[in-house]
């Protein structure tokens, strides 16, 4: 596992992609340090801040983006693998099938969360360091506030892993990715607007990931975080078991 | 006796209803380097991806190191290159063959050097793997299967895109490394007569079967030209042939010896045998080229 480790740290810093992820998040940060005002993607949840929540905290309610930018590690160490048909030399060689697929994903969900926490901590200290504490909340308060998302970070990471050994190619799990929360807000707020599924429609909506990602970090809830723990540990383990199943048994070319 | 590093038992691969590898029985002796000829999709590269664990075989069982082919240690005992060679393109000659070193947990990266070196790519360490040519990609492919002082080094088509020069100098290679650090080679190819320059012992396989498993020795054996003669008596047509002074025949059964002395007058042989009370079935002469004697075993395959 350590060699992995070692191994896919050393190639990670020859791709793209490892400048893509970092240079992205700290842009987003800066800007919004700069400017004062949170930024970043957010596709279903509401774009009104509520000016009553701290700066600090309201940015961690828009790392929607981080669901884009956990398709980097997948497509980077994972997709790139099947591309150019490296995968064979570490099968043949070095670990069992099995281990690749433990190994592979164990690195690419503790890379993504240790980016994830990493970026959110440099943004605290910045912004706290830049903007005072007018626009910074307590260490104690963010850190607890990040942390609620951790369990769908690592949720979205697993379905990206298993999105990754299943299609393979880099082109089919980009447009997968990239198109899936966007179709499941098109599906949502189409049966809203027909009477019969404006229920389920609503139930939808309440649990699409950016509003989670909005919610979690100030929800007092206890029923609806703990729903929402509750389908990202079912996520991960569905995730990582049917990415398994379907790469040890699938015939590799 | 010499040790067994690979033994297969009945190893079959299906695909669906087609059988990809029948039955294999291959056992393969440290030291050797094997051959194993067949025609493009005869099942040279589907044995070699059970072995190497790039596939699950459908029946059968094979041991590496008189072990299962699982476990780690037994992998990185082994240097592969199966089909066409795979190293990430944006990445060098030498950056490629670090990640893998880093992989295998090799702490000396002099290594890559070395290897880099051994097929002639010291001054490519620094080009991108996307700039190479097929040669070079392929000599970088047995490079990597060099990389972690291999036991057995598996390699699938290795001389593919290489020039006559370049394949002359993998073939010297490849005899030094067995020579030298006692490396055993199993090496696949439909080229037969490169196969035959480097290989001291051939695997013939068609149809996913093993059809003839031989050494050098036998395989000169069954090609070489010769006088056959068919009779119903060896032992005594043998005291004949004694008699005439000939001494480099050799008797394959109970009805046929192979006499490979030049200038044997068929005739003489002939009235000697038949004064003598042997019964002569034929005599004739036989030698084919080591194509021919592939046709032959493939046509009797199918029989």
């Amino acid at each position: 596992m350590t060699n992995m480790i070692k191994a896919e740290l050393y190639r990670l810093t020859k791709t793209k992609g490892f400048y893509l992820f970092w240079s992205v998040a700290l842009v987003t940060y800066l800007i919004t340090i700069v400017y004062k005002e949170e930024g970043g993607l957010s596709l279903g949840a509401p774009l009104i801040s509520d000016k009553s929540i701290k700066m600090d905290i309201r940015m961690v309610q828009r790392n929607f983006t981080y669901f884009y930018l956990f398709i980097i590690p997948p497509f980077s160490l994972i997709c790139s693998e099947f591309t150019d048909k490296t995968y064979k030399n570490t099968i043949t060689s070095a670990v069992s099938r099995r281990d690749y697929y433990i190994e592979k994903s164990a690195f690419c969900i503790g890379y993504s969360l240790v980016g994830f926490v990493l970026l959110n901590l440099l943004f605290y200290a910045a912004n706290a360091l830049i903007n005072g504490s007018e626009y910074s909340s307590s260490f104690g308060d963010y850190f607890k506030a990040v942390m609620t998302q951790l369990p769908l970070m690592n949720a979205i990471s697993c379905l990206f892993i298993m999105l990754a050994f299943l299609l393979k190619k880099g082109a089919a799990f980009n447009s997968v990715t990239i198109i899936t929360p966007i179709l499941y807000t098109t599906v949502a707020l189409t049966m809203y607007g027909i009477g019969t599924t404006k229920k389920i429609a609503e139930s939808m909506l309440k649990y699409e990931i950016s509003t989670v990602i909005l919610n979690l970090p100030v929800c007092t809830a206890d029923h609806y975080r703990m729903k929402c723990y509750i389908f990202c540990a079912g996520l991960s383990a569905a995730s990582l078991l049917i990415g398994y199943l379907v790469f040890s048994k699938k015939e590799l070319d | 006796m010499r040790e067994t590093i690979l033994k297969t038992e009945n190893l079959t691969k299906s695909y669906g209803k087609f059988t990809a590898l029948d039955n294999a029985d291959i056992n393969v002796y440290r030291g050797d380097i094997c051959g194993l000829i067949g025609r493009n999709g005869a099942g040279k590269t589907t044995f070699m991806k059970i072995v190497t664990g790039l596939t699950d075989q459908t029946s059968g069982s094979f041991q590496l190191f008189g072990n299962s082919g699982s476990t780690k240690f037994d992998k990185r005992r082994i240097g592969c290159l199966i089909e066409n060679p795979a190293f990430f393109g944006s990445m060098t000659a030498f950056q490629n063959l670090k990640y893998y070193c880093l992989q295998k947990g090799i702490a000396d990266m002099s290594k890559i050097d070395e290897v880099l070196a051994l097929v002639n790519l010291t001054d490519a360490r620094n080009k991108k793997f996307k700039t190479f040519s097929l040669g070079m990609k392929q000599r970088l492919g047995i490079a990597f299967a060099m990389l972690d002082d291999p036991d057995i080094v598996i390699l699938d088509e290795p001389i593919n895109g290489l020039d006559p020069i370049g394949i002359s100098e993998l073939r010297d290679t490849f005899k030094m490394l067995n020579r030298e650090r006692g490396i055993t080679f199993i090496i696949s190819s439909h080229i037969l007569t490169e196969l035959y320059a480097v290989s001291d012992r051939f695997i013939f396989i068609d149809g996913g079967r093993i059809l003839k498993d031989m050494t050098r020795q036998e395989l000169d054996v069954e090609c070489s030209r010769c006088t056959v003669v068919k009779c119903d008596d060896v032992k005594h047509a043998s005291t004949i042939i004694d008699g005439m002074g000939i001494t480099e025949y050799k008797i394959i059964d109970k009805n046929e010896i192979r006499i490979y002395q030049e200038n044997v007058s068929v005739k003489e042989l002939n009235k000697q045998l038949i004064k003598s009370g042997v019964d002569v079935d034929g005599i004739n002469e036989s030698g084919v080229s080591l194509e021919d004697y592939f046709k032959q075993l493939v046509g009797s395959g199918k029989d």
